[in-house]
C-alpha cells in the first residue's frame, strides 16, 4: 500500500492496528522536514520493556482535585497530572473549568503514544489540554531519549459523549496525530473491529499492547481499555465510581458478563472510570455540583466490579440501585440524581 | 414667593427657594403633586438635565417624599452577569450592582462564584436602609456583600448630606443556604439590625407573634413603608416583602423565573392566595425573585450548579404569574408533579432535577440553541 498517496480522508479511516508503524513514520518524516522540523533521529535507545516484570507499579494521587467553594478563585491547575509510572499518565480536568471533571490516560509505548478522552472544553485558551500533553510527550520524550516527531499521538476515546471528546479541536493541528471519529462507524473503524462488540482487538503501542473491546450499555458506542503493562481495566462511564447511568440495559448486563469473562484470564491491578461522584462515605453528589470536598478515590478494586456484577444479576427492574461503590441507575432516564428538596416540611 | 414643588419630592430648603425664586412661580401646595408638579421647571437655564429626586444644590440633609401615584419609576434596562463557559476564567464582578432608582439597588452575585446566583435587594428611607436577603457565600473574599453594601451606604448618604443611617437585614427565608450565608459577614457592623435565623425569633423580630401565617408586618424606613407578608410554602418560614414606594413585591423562593421547589403544597397554595388578595389591593408592577433559572424559551430552565447562563429569563415577573401559578398548582396539591409554564417551572414533591432537560407539550417547542452543550 502506497500511503503517501493516501488522502487525510482515507488516512482517518484507516484502522490503526493494522498499520505498519514504520511505514507510518517513514511516510511522515518527510512532511516532518517540510514543516521546518530537523530530520527525524533514529531511535536513540534501547527499546522499553513492557513485556516483563507486569504488572509495572504505580500510585495515584492522595487526593485528585476535586473543585473549590467559589469557581472563579479556584487556583487549581486546569488539568491535574498524574504520572502513575513512568510510562503511564492519568490526567483529570479541573471542575471549576467544567463540572464533569473527566479523567483522560496517556499510555507510552516504544513508537506511539495513546490518548483516552480528551475533557469536556473546545477552546484550548479556555484549558490547555494540547499543551499539557504536548508537554508530557516532551517530557517523556526527553527521559527516555526520543524525539516528540517520532512519537505518534491516537486521540481516542471511551465513548460518543461530548465530556469526553470535546478538546479534540486542541489536537487537529497537531502533526503525527491521529484521532477518532465521532461516528460509530469511525470509532468502531479505527480499532479496525468488524465484529462490535464482542471482538477484542491488541493495539500494539510499540511493544506494549492494549486490549480493546465493546462495552455498551451507557451508550451504544463505548470500548473498554485494558493496558498489559500496568494491568490496569478502563470501563469509561460504563462502570465507574458514581452514577452508572444505564441506558440499555441488556446491553449493559452482557457487557459486564464480557468483563467478568475478561478477568477470569487476565490479572486486574485496578478499575478506573471517567468520573467520580460520591464521597468517601458513598454519599451521592448531585449532578453538576462542582465542589466534591470528600470525594472516594477513583480507581476501584476488581472485588468492587464483581460485587456491582453479583447485583446487577438481581436487578430486574427500572431503578437507581447502590452496590457499596456505584450507583447503578438503570434506565432512570430524567433523573440525573437521587436527592430530594431538603426544605420539604410537612 | 413660595418655593416650587419640585418632583415628587423635595424639602427645599429656604437658599434653593430663593435661587429657584427668578423662575416662574408655581404656587399650589406640594402635597396636591406627589408625583411631580407637571408645569414645574424642572431645568431652569443653566442646570444639568437631570430627572434626579435631588435639589440641585441641597445645603442640608435632604428628606426625601416617597408618597407617589402608582410606582416610583425605576430602571432594568441591563443584562445580568450570567457566567462564562469557563467559570475559573470569569472576570466579571462578583457582585454586580443595578441602581434601579436612586433609593433602591438590586445586585447579583456571579454565577461563577456560587451557581445560586441570588439577588439581594437594598432599600433606603429617610431613616433607614433595608437589605433583603444577603446571598449564597459567606466568604466576603469570594463575595463581598457587606462592603458592597457599605459603599453603596456611603455614597447614598453623600448625595443625602448624611452622616450614617441604619441598616436593617432580613431574609426570605432564615434556612435557605442559598440566602442566609452573605448574613455572617454583617455579625459586627455598627449600626446593624440583623434578623435571626431561627423561624420563631424571626416572627418575633417581624412582631408577628404566634399566628404569624395570618399576620402582617410592616417595616418603616422613613416615609418609605415596606410591608412583610408571610409566605411559607418553599421554606417554612417563609416571607415576601412588598415595597409601596416601588410596588415591586419580593419573593425569594415563594415565585421566580425557575424550577420553584415546592416544600409544601397546601402552606404554598395559601400563600399564593394570600399574595393575589395583597395585589388587589395594591398595585403590583413586579414580582422580584430571588433567583433566574429559565432560560429565555417558553419553559426551559439551566439545569442546577450551571454557572453559564448565556441566555436567560429576565428577573422581573409581572403580576397576574401569581395567579397563574394559582391556577395551575391548585391540580397538583399531594401529587408528585412538574409543571412547566412559560415563565416559571412548579416542582412538587420530586426529586429537584426531574425533567430538567424537559418542557411541556402544550408550550411552544423552541430547541436550545445547537452552540451549547445543554442541546439534548
Amino acid at each position: 500500500m502506497d500511503l503517501k498517496s493516501l488522502d487525510r480522508r482515507t488516512f482517518l479511516s484507516l484502522p490503526v492496528v493494522s498499520v505498519v508503524i514504520p511505514a507510518v513514520a517513514a511516510a511522515m518524516a518527510p512532511e516532518a522536514e517540510a514543516m521546518g522540523g530537523p530530520p527525524a533521529p533514529a531511535i536513540a535507545n534501547e527499546p522499553i520493556d513492557f513485556k516483563t516484570n507486569v504488572p509495572a507499579s504505580g500510585s495515584f494521587p492522595e487526593k485528585w482535585i476535586c473543585g473549590s467553594p467559589s469557581c472563579m478563585d479556584n487556583h487549581d491547575p486546569p488539568i491535574q497530572v498524574n504520572w502513575y509510572n513512568e510510562h503511564t499518565v492519568f490526567m483529570r480536568q479541573n471542575k471549576a473549568y467544567s463540572y464533569e471533571a473527566p479523567f483522560m490516560h496517556l499510555y507510552f509505548g516504544n513508537e506511539r503514544v495513546l490518548l483516552i478522552d480528551q475533557g469536556y472544553t473546545q477552546l484550548r485558551t479556555d484549558w490547555p489540554l494540547r499543551d499539557v500533553v504536548d508537554r508530557c510527550i516532551a517530557e517523556w520524550c526527553a527521559k527516555h531519549g526520543r524525539g516528540v516527531e517520532d512519537m505518534e499521538l491516537l486521540a481516542a476515546f471511551t465513548h460518543l459523549h461530548d465530556d469526553h471528546y470535546e478538546g479534540i479541536n486542541q489536537l487537529y493541528s497537531r502533526p503525527n496525530t491521529r484521532y477518532m471519529g465521532q461516528t460509530h462507524e469511525e470509532m468502531v473503524g479505527f480499532w479496525g473491529m468488524t465484529n462490535y462488540p464482542e471482538e477484542r482487538v491488541t493495539l500494539d503501542l510499540g511493544g506494549r499492547d492494549v486490549l480493546i473491546w465493546g462495552n455498551p450499555g451507557h451508550v451504544f458506542s463505548e470500548f473498554a481499555y485494558y493496558d498489559t503493562y500496568s494491568q490496569i481495566l478502563h470501563t469509561g462511564d460504563m462502570f465507574y465510581r458514581g452514577r452508572c447511568y444505564i441506558s440499555f440495559w441488556d446491553k449493559w448486563f452482557a457487557s459486564m458478563k464480557r468483563l467478568m469473562t475478561f478477568l477470569e484470564d487476565h490479572p486486574v491491578t485496578h478499575v478506573v472510570g471517567c468520573h467520580v461522584e460520591i464521597s468517601r462515605t458513598g454519599q451521592d453528589y448531585p449532578y453538576g455540583i462542582t465542589y466534591q470536598p470528600d470525594e472516594a478515590p477513583m480507581h476501584m478494586t476488581v472485588e468492587e466490579l464483581k460485587h456491582a456484577y453479583e447485583v446487577a444479576k438481581t436487578i430486574t427492574e427500572p431503578g437507581i440501585y447502590f452496590t457499596g461503590s456505584v450507583y447503578l441507575c438503570n434506565e432512570t432516564r430524567d433523573t440525573t440524581t437521587i436527592d430530594r428538596n431538603p426544605y420539604e416540611y410537612e | 414667593m413660595a418655593p416650587i414643588p419640585v418632583n415628587d419630592a423635595t424639602s427645599l430648603e429656604t437658599s434653593q427657594a430663593a435661587s429657584a425664586s427668578t423662575c416662574p412661580a408655581h404656587s399650589p401646595a406640594p402635597e396636591q403633586y406627589p408625583d411631580g408638579n407637571p408645569d414645574a421647571p424642572y431645568n431652569p437655564p443653566g442646570a444639568r438635565n437631570t430627572d434626579s429626586c435631588l435639589p440641585l444644590k441641597p445645603a442640608g440633609e435632604v428628606v426625601h417624599n416617597y408618597a407617589t401615584k402608582g410606582p416610583a419609576p425605576g430602571d432594568l434596562a441591563f443584562r445580568w452577569i450570567h457566567g462564562s463557559v469557563c467559570a475559573a476564567k470569569n472576570t466579571d464582578p462578583r457582585i454586580q450592582v443595578l441602581a434601579y432608582n436612586e433609593d433602591t439597588y438590586i445586585m447579583r452575585e456571579n454565577p461563577c462564584v456560587n451557581w445560586e446566583a441570588p439577588f439581594t435587594y437594598l432599600l433606603f428611607g429617610n431613616h433607614g436602609a433595608l437589605l433583603i436577603d444577603t446571598g449564597a457565600t459567606p466568604e466576603a473574599e469570594y463575595y463581598p456583600l457587606r462592603l458592597t453594601v457599605d459603599q453603596i451606604i456611603i455614597r447614598w448618604c453623600g448625595i443625602r448630606r448624611k452622616k450614617s443611617v441604619p441598616l436593617t437585614v432580613v431574609l426570605t427565608s432564615g434556612e435557605d443556604v442559598a440566602q442566609n450565608q452573605g448574613i455572617r459577614q454583617f455579625a459586627d457592623r455598627a449600626q446593624t439590625n440583623l434578623t435571626p435565623l431561627e423561624l420563631g425569633a424571626r416572627m418575633e423580630f417581624h412582631a408577628l407573634g404566634s399566628s404569624w401565617k395570618q399576620g402582617l408586618g410592616r417595616i418603616d424606613l422613613g416615609g418609605r413603608v415596606v410591608a412583610v407578608i408571610p409566605t411559607p410554602g418553599t421554606h417554612k418560614d417563609g416571607l415576601s416583602f412588598f415595597d409601596a414606594y416601588t410596588c415591586l413585591l419580593f419573593t425569594g423562593d415563594l415565585l421566580y423565573p425557575g424550577r420553584v421547589q415546592i416544600a409544601n403544597d397546601r402552606d404554598y397554595v395559601a400563600s399564593l392566595l394570600r399574595l393575589q388578595q395583597y395585589k388587589q389591593s395594591h398595585p403590583m408592577k413586579w414580582v422580584m425573585g430571588g433567583h433566574v433559572e429559565m432560560m429565555f424559551i417558553p419553559g426551559r430552565a439551566y439545569p442546577r450548579f450551571s454557572n453559564n447562563r448565556p441566555f436567560e429569563h429576565l428577573l422581573q415577573l409581572e403580576p397576574e404569574s401569581i395567579d397563574e401559578a394559582v391556577e395551575h398548582v391548585r391540580g397538583v396539591v399531594g401529587k408528585p408533579a412538574v409543571v412547566f409554564r412559560t415563565n416559571f417551572i412548579l416542582l412538587n414533591r420530586v426529586s429537584p432535577d426531574e425533567k430538567v432537560y424537559q418542557s411541556a407539550p402544550d408550550l411552544p417547542q423552541i430547541p436550545v440553541p445547537f452552540w451549547t452543550s445543554l442541546s439534548q
